[in-house]
């Protein structure tokens, strides 16, 4: 095919536009009815952060709960009882 | 676009719309919807694919309606929307490029061939291109624009435009003369 062919056929093809008036009849109707479900369906930031507030206030109960009930380890009891200065001595004396 | 006496003009649709009233936008989309249609009919195959890129382009065009500075008339920035969202939408179809069949009758001569029956035929060679090609092309010599407002629409050089239409007629001639070989 040379470019005179392609010419003629672009020439051919521009002779029948397509035929959009099917679609576009009721088209504003659909449109807004899509907006708006757009719309509804997109949220601004702000709105999560509420919508987040009760998994976020419940993470810091369970941590506070935590904190009060959790076993305690019975040797760091121990470390933090003695000073730096008598586990040393301990060390060097072998008591 | 200007309006006739008594007409609201699309400035003042504008503004309207963006202090929230979704009828200015219809009006809007009444008096500029044929001239959006008849760019993405090019791009799509069927009345169901053609009304959901049209609501693609309007939806993207009330989101950015804010951006629109007046600057250039309202329609120009309109098409430009439409042009680069069919754009995204040849991108996002390219897996299908091999969906569109001609049937196996051999092209007629290009001399006396039927409006229909080139549509028909460009339609399928169309699909087979990159979607650059595409585009460039059938703005061209499709829609007739010139290489400068192709270049607008899309974003691109001029250069780029020459280029890509250029690749894009040499595909499109190998491609139909496969298919005539055939």
């Amino acid at each position: 095919m040379n470019d005179d062919q392609l010419n003629k056929l672009f020439a051919a093809a521009r002779q029948a536009p397509p035929d959009t008036g099917r679609a576009e009849f009721g088209f504003e109707t659909r449109l807004l009815a899509r907006l708006r479900a757009v719309r509804q369906g997109e949220l601004p930031w702000f709105v999560w952060t509420w919508r987040l507030a009760p998994v976020f206030a419940a993470v810091v109960i369970a941590l506070g709960v935590w904190n009060f009930t959790a076993p305690t380890d019975p040797l760091a009891e121990i470390i933090s009882d003695t000073s730096d200065e008598a586990a040393l001595v301990a060390m060097l004396t072998g008591e | 676009m200007g309006a006739p006496d008594g007409e609201l003009t699309d400035e003042r649709l504008i503004q309207s719309t963006l202090a929230g009233d979704d009828e200015a936008f219809a009006e809007l989309v009444r008096r500029h919807k044929h001239r959006v249609f008849s760019i993405a009919a090019r791009f799509t195959r069927s009345d169901a694919e053609l009304d959901d890129l049209s609501q693609e382009i309007f939806i993207k065009a009330y989101r950015q309606l804010a951006k629109f500075r007046g600057e250039a008339p309202f329609e120009h920035w309109l098409a430009r929307v439409a042009v680069r969202t069919c754009y995204d939408h040849l991108r996002k179809s390219r897996h299908d490029r091999d969906a569109v069949a001609l049937d196996d009758v051999e092209l007629p001569s290009t001399d006396n061939i039927e409006p229909r029956r080139a549509r028909e035929v460009l339609d399928f060679a169309l699909a087979k291109l990159s979607p650059e090609e595409r585009l460039v092309i059938t703005l061209l010599e499709l829609q007739e624009r010139t290489v400068r407002e192709i270049a607008a629409l899309t974003g691109w050089s001029e250069a780029n435009v020459k280029v890509r239409a250029f690749r894009a007629r040499q595909s499109l001639k190998k491609i139909l003369e496969t298919h005539h070989e055939r």
